[in-house]
């Protein structure tokens, strides 16, 4: 008798509940069931066919045939998966739920009414109530693009073929191009090349930069800290976007560095022109550096404020000198403390999009495929794909651009101390 | 000072210091004044400025950002920055401090998974996400639109929980222990107890969650191609050497708010930026 209810809501989701006599839930879980099946008939298989396919027929203005919208298809595909993997999960806590009751009727307890079920599941699972908007949320505006340009870096779409033309799943097609086609290889890896050289630079100057601001400040002899601390603040809080156009112009033909050096008699700089070579490369990266500064100096001043002073008054008793009191004392401290925030860095640094795209955007070298020799693999993806309808390839360098820095961020992470006490901590 | 005799190499030292110091603010302050200076200049061009700071000052270039509005409607920029930062910052906080809250105080089964989730999805350029949400939008016909900024903003608020998750994390179990005992509902606990305790907390996650979209610029750029809906920042990046002084004034408008806010949250802003690094 008992197992036939489990059995019941097994096959069909909420009979059992119907059977133990809670007619709202059951007819609830009924209803689900109901909507799910006519989904499933009316729209959703077709999605999932689709979804392989991406369209079978194709628009023709002559005849007046509606064509398949590939894009649309997949879109229409991968929600369909998601909600097969939603209902999926409901039917499990459906047959949770019958079994629970099953229990509970067998110790001779009488199930409680709906609303007192209602009321004591938000109350026992708070998180789940909690956390289903900001997770719901988060799916269909993160997990789900992510999931669409992984599969878009699989098929050709992009270039001529957009809709109404119908698109193709092509397997590694663009991650081959990236690595064999001689135009875009030769591009991906010079970018790539650069790239990593000035994620290096851009943290090292940024961390350092901040650390020695940072202990300049928390020296004895300066008086008014708060007010020696307000200049970096100030450059700190000014939005990016406006730092970064301010120091284009800063640097443009007319503003105020090339007036000075035309006054005395020199002809202006196109600092940032397609031309400049090292010169745009140097910018960006003091550019750079005076905005992120501000930011690693008020992470380390917090470092360096949870610190134990007996250590250096131990140090100088022992006739050790400020600088290795710098690098035996504060340095393994503070870069134990925030080897996290050097990785978050470099990966920002890495996909660091404002600095070149505000200094130097919409620039294209020779011997680049629609990048410049200051381009980043971001701006180049930007480039790619928003400016030039590279979709297909523009997913595959981004999908690159993950593989990059997860398995560098996951390497440095999970040998560094701070992973393996992170149990230890709440 | 008590000490009568401060060494030679101490008072070197001092001075080599503040040298440095004065030279740092020089080099933060410097290109601030000049934004600020150019914003007051007579002339629009930044070829009319000779050098770094104009010879004549007015107040032209303020009345112009609000009046000669028929080429860069200022006013209406501003007004749409407003929106969507007001919007985002409303839905985003309330977002916030429920994961937060949730992902601190209770031990759940999918609780380290749905941590270790967040950060692997954080290792995804935000910008691949950002193609295919246009993407996605295109296809759906949404670009064009206020409120799906403030939906994509909003719903990607609680990704950048831990901060908050660090704040609940002080707070001790044993009140909301005593709390449970006296009969109390985990969500009668989160209104009652910890959402006033944490007023602090609720009032930085919404200040951030305005500052990100009232200084952001490559969602808008990509999602409004309508003059009409442009943000402040996508309207200030149009601008060009022509209308320098525009620009300058411009940017003064929007960065002072901004600039405000992040003082006044100065005591917050280390815990801010260390988010992500281990506490001892």
């Amino acid at each position: 008798m008992k197992k036939i209810r489990v059995y019941a809501s097994s096959v069909v989701m909420g009979s059992g509940q119907l059977m133990q006599g809670q007619w709202i839930k059951g007819l609830l879980y009924l209803g689900c069931l109901a909507a799910f099946v006519t989904y499933l008939v009316t729209t959703g298989v077709t999605d999932i066919i689709g979804f392989f396919t991406l369209g079978t027929e194709t628009a023709d203005p002559w005849l007046g045939t509606k064509g398949d919208d590939s894009i649309l298809m997949m879109l229409r595909g991968i929600l369909a998966f998601f909600i097969i993997a939603a209902y999926g999960l409901l039917h499990a806590a459906n047959i949770r739920d019958v079994k629970e009751g099953e229990e509970a009727l067998a110790q001779g307890k009488k199930l409680p009414s709906f609303w007192k079920a209602f009321r004591t599941f938000t109350d026992r699972k708070f998180y789940v109530v909690a956390l289903f908007v900001p997770i719901v949320g988060v799916l269909i505006l993160n997990v789900l693009p992510i999931v669409f340009m992984i599969l878009i870096s699989f098929t050709n779409y992009g270039g001529d073929i957009v809709p109404p033309a119908l698109v193709d799943w092509v397997g590694l097609d663009n991650y081959g191009k990236i690595l064999t086609l001689t135009e875009i290889k030769g591009t991906f890896f010079r970018i790539l090349g650069w790239n990593l050289v000035w994620a290096v630079l851009a943290t090292f100057l940024n961390y350092f930069g901040g650390l020695g601001l940072a202990l300049l400040l928390n020296k004895k002899c300066v008086k008014g800290k708060t007010f020696w601390r307000t200049f970096p603040i100030l450059a700190y809080a000014i939005p990016g976007f406006i730092t970064l156009l301010g120091f284009k112009f800063l640097f443009s033909y007319g503003g105020p560095i090339n007036y000075y050096i035309t006054m005395n008699g020199g002809t202006a700089v196109g600092f940032l022109d397609i031309d400049a070579g090292i010169k745009a490369k140097l910018i960006g990266l003091l550019v750079n550096t005076w905005c992120s500064v501000p930011t690693s100096m008020l992470l380390a001043t917090g470092i360096l404020s949870n610190m134990n002073t007996d250590l250096y008054d131990a140090a100088s008793i022992d006739g050790a000198g400020r600088w290795k009191q710098f690098t035996k004392i504060t340095l393994p401290f503070v870069v134990f403390s925030t080897t996290p925030v050097i990785i978050t860095s470099f990966i920002g640094n890495f996909n660091n999009f404002g600095v070149f795209y505000f200094l130097r955007g919409g620039l294209y070298n020779d011997g680049y495929f629609l990048a410049s020799d200051t381009d980043l693999l971001i701006n180049w993806l930007y480039n790619l794909s928003i400016d030039n309808n590279y979709y297909g390839i523009g997913a595959a360098v981004s999908l690159v651009i993950f593989i990059i820095t997860s398995v560098i961020s996951l390497s440095v992470y999970v040998r560094s101390n701070a992973y393996r006490k992170e149990d230890s901590f709440r | 000072m008590k000490k009568k005799h401060v060494s030679k190499a101490a008072i070197l030292d001092a001075v080599i210091t503040y040298v440095i110091l004065i030279a740092v603010c020089v080099i933060f302050f410097f290109p601030v004044l000049w934004i600020i200076a150019s914003s007051f200049s007579r002339s629009g061009s930044i070829y009319d400025i000779k050098g770094f700071f104009p010879s004549s000052f007015s107040m032209a270039s303020y009345v112009k950002l609000f009046r000669d509005t028929a080429m860069y409607n200022y006013p209406n920029w501003l007004l749409n920055t407003l929106f969507v930062a007001v919007f985002s910052s409303l839905i985003g906080t309330v977002l916030v401090i429920l994961t937060a809250f949730t992902i601190s105080t209770f031990q759940f089964k999918s609780r380290r998974l749905l941590m270790k989730s967040a950060l692997v999805l954080s290792m995804f350029p935000s910008f691949m996400g950002m193609t295919a949400v246009y993407l996605i939008m295109v296809n759906f016909n949404l670009i064009n639109q206020l409120w799906s900024l403030i939906l994509i903003y909003a719903a990607g608020a609680p990704m950048g929980y831990l901060v908050q998750k660090g704040y609940f994390d002080t707070i001790s179990n044993t009140i909301y222990e005593a709390a449970r005992i006296d009969g109390a509902t985990n969500g009668m606990i989160f209104r009652k107890i910890t959402l006033p305790l944490a007023k602090p907390m609720i009032v930085y996650t919404a200040l951030t969650q305005f500052a990100w979209p009232w200084s952001d610029f490559i969602l808008p750029k990509l999602l409004l191609k309508n003059k009409e809906l442009w943000t402040v920042s996508v309207g200030l990046a149009s601008l060009d050497e022509t209308q320098f002084s525009r620009f300058a004034a411009g940017s003064v408008f929007i960065s002072v708010p901004i600039v405000i806010l992040y003082f006044s949250l100065s005591k917050f802003l280390v815990a801010g930026v260390s988010a992500g690094a281990v506490k001892e």
